[in-house]
């Protein structure tokens, strides 16, 4: 009795080898749903759709333990029906990921490149500025390192690393703020319309004086870096001139290398200058004084400091600069020199039109 | 009775063969080939070796397949579960081994861009030191020292990332920095070239 049941099963079993013994394969989507989960990590699906990502790994998880347990079974109750229709659809929602993380990609592209083209604008932008008003010294420092990330962060941008270079555009952001503002006191000194409406009724009286006493009459406008040479109120002649560091504020004490700001005259004619030729002038006059008194009461300037004066218009060079003077060219100075005598008006302003180089760049910061 | 006993010699062998085409599953080999795979990450793999790290992963999922198909299988047979492990193993400590090279190299690499950029701002600070004082260019050169000390800033970012080992960020930085510090250099040769000129006149 026993031995037929034992004949029994034994035959059964060999049947079943026989007959080819084993179980429905593991579906394909099981793999493909492995690599793709790889693939989406490599293409940044944490950064790009974590939320997505992470309910994709859970129902992943899922599927392999329902894949586990279906294994667990006895190999000829296994049936992978359900688990390919559950990693199906673990593929399809890999692919909606696929895509998101794929636009995501795109649209950071664009962003962080049309960041990098504003940001190295506005770095040329500042450059120019100071530039502009001499004033490489107070941003250099914080545009060059600006410089050096974004070419980081254009490096971060070509290997597809967004978030990185995004991080470093933050940082960029930085030292350019910190750059424009420190030469946006001296840039907002020529948007000023009131300060521009004051000179520009200087630069008027001046041509006006000109006009009546059929003289010569000097007007020098910082931002335009000119000055500007009047005979009988009409523009006679104009040359480029150079302005010290610190040249675009106005002086306010001696050795700030500040050009200053005012109505003047030419008080000296030196021919054996340093500087080539040189043409002395009134400062500090009266009003200087007065504004000087009302900064040392206020504290805006150092108590012992002092007014300061031999302010020229002189040669040397537009190369050579100055230390609050006015530099021009040898053979123009030359030139001026001859012309003009002493007692010739000369009128220093910050500028005289109201849209200017200054403002037309500060538009763009 | 003897046909009797030899039939359950034969049934036996077939229960025999059955047993023995149920191989073990190779779960040691499994743990041994994933801990050497994480060991790999973990001596900087994503840095210093990432395609091949990769690859290496890629083939651990194919062996882990391969592995889910044998335990679908009545028959199972995990010699070729087992020779993918061995070779996802044997890559994984050949990639293992190779990293600290790589990442010396990395180093050593960043470490010379950076003494060239240190170098490159040295000699344009000499420069900057050579050029007229007083009046001349003097905003200009104010302004480049304001480069310099921007570029010196960065040599210290730039030694920072060599101590917390991002060797290839520092390369990239140490590289600005040394162009930069040359077009520093070209500008205030150029400069004192000028001024050279201006004086022969």
């Amino acid at each position: 009795m026993i031995h037929g049941l034992i004949k029994t099963v034994l035959l059964l079993i060999a049947l079943s080898i026989m007959t080819g013994c084993k179980s429905a394969p593991v579906p394909p989507e099981v793999r493909e749903a492995e690599q793709q989960r790889i693939d989406l990590r490599k293409a940044g699906a944490e950064i790009y759709a974590p939320e997505e990502y992470k309910i994709y790994k859970r129902s992943l998880r899922d599927g392999q333990i329902h894949l586990a347990s279906e294994n667990n079974r006895f190999i000829w109750f296994r049936k992978y029906k359900d688990i390919k229709v559950e990693f199906t659809g673990i593929l399809a929602q890999g692919k909606l990921i696929e895509a998101k993380v794929e636009e995501q990609k795109r649209s950071k592209s664009v962003t962080v490149a049309n960041q990098i083209d504003f940001l190295r604008n506005r770095i040329e932008t500042i450059r120019k500025l100071a530039s502009l008003i001499n004033e490489g010294r107070l941003s250099s420092k914080s545009l060059t390192q600006a410089e050096l990330q974004l070419a980081e962060a254009c490096a971060l941008s070509d290997r597809g690393c967004y978030t990185e270079a995004e991080e470093k555009l933050k940082v960029i952001s930085k030292h350019t703020e910190k750059a424009a503002n420190s030469i946006l006191p001296i840039l907002n000194r020529y948007a000023d319309n009131s300060k521009i409406t004051k000179w520009r009724n200087w630069v008027n009286e001046t041509v006006e004086s000109s006009k009546r006493n059929q003289s010569y009459s000097i007007v020098v406008s910082k931002v335009d870096k000119r000055l500007y040479l009047y005979k009988g109120g009409r523009s006679y002649k104009t040359y480029d001139v150079e302005l010290g560091t610190n040249g675009s504020n106005h002086k306010m004490y001696a050795g700030d290398k500040a050009t200053p700001e005012g109505k003047y005259q030419v008080i000296k004619k030196v021919p054996g200058s340093r500087f080539h030729r040189a043409l002395l002038i009134n400062y500090p006059n009266e009003e200087d004084r007065r504004q000087f008194a009302i900064a040392k009461k206020k504290g805006l300037i150092p108590q012992r400091a002092a007014i300061g004066g031999l302010i020229e218009i002189h040669g040397g060079g537009k190369d050579g600069m100055t230390l609050g003077c006015v530099a021009m060219e040898n053979h123009h100075i030359e030139e001026l020199f001859r012309i003009v005598d002493v007692g010739t008006p000369v009128t220093i302003v910050g500028a005289i039109e109201y849209e200017n180089s200054v403002t037309s760049a500060m538009k763009k910061l | 009775m003897n046909k009797k006993r030899l039939m359950y010699v034969l049934l036996g062998v077939m229960m025999m063969a059955l047993l023995l085409g149920c191989s073990k599953k190779p779960e040691a080999e499994l743990a041994d080939s994933k801990a050497v795979l994480e060991a790999v990450a973990a001596e900087g793999g994503e840095k210093y070796a990432k395609e091949e790290l990769d690859v290496i992963q890629s083939e651990m999922t194919a062996a882990l397949d391969e592995m889910a198909v044998q335990d679908g299988k009545f028959f199972k047979n995990y010699d070729k579960t087992k020779e993918m492990l061995a070779q996802v193993k044997a890559k994984s400590e050949a990639l293992k081994a190779e990293i600290p090279a790589r990442k010396e190299k990395a180093r050593t690499d960043a470490q010379a861009a950076l003494d060239a950029a240190t170098m490159a701002v040295t000699d344009a600070k000499a420069l900057l030191a050579k050029a007229p004082r007083g009046k001349g260019s003097m905003a200009d050169i104010e302004a480049f020292n304001a480069d310099v000390q921007g570029l010196e800033s960065a040599i210290t970012e730039a030694q920072g990332l060599m101590t917390s080992e991002d060797y290839f960020v520092a390369l990239d930085k140490a590289n600005g920095i040394k162009d930069k510090a040359s077009e520093i250099s070209t500008q205030v040769t150029e400069a004192l070239e000028k001024v050279k000129a201006s004086k022969k006149r």
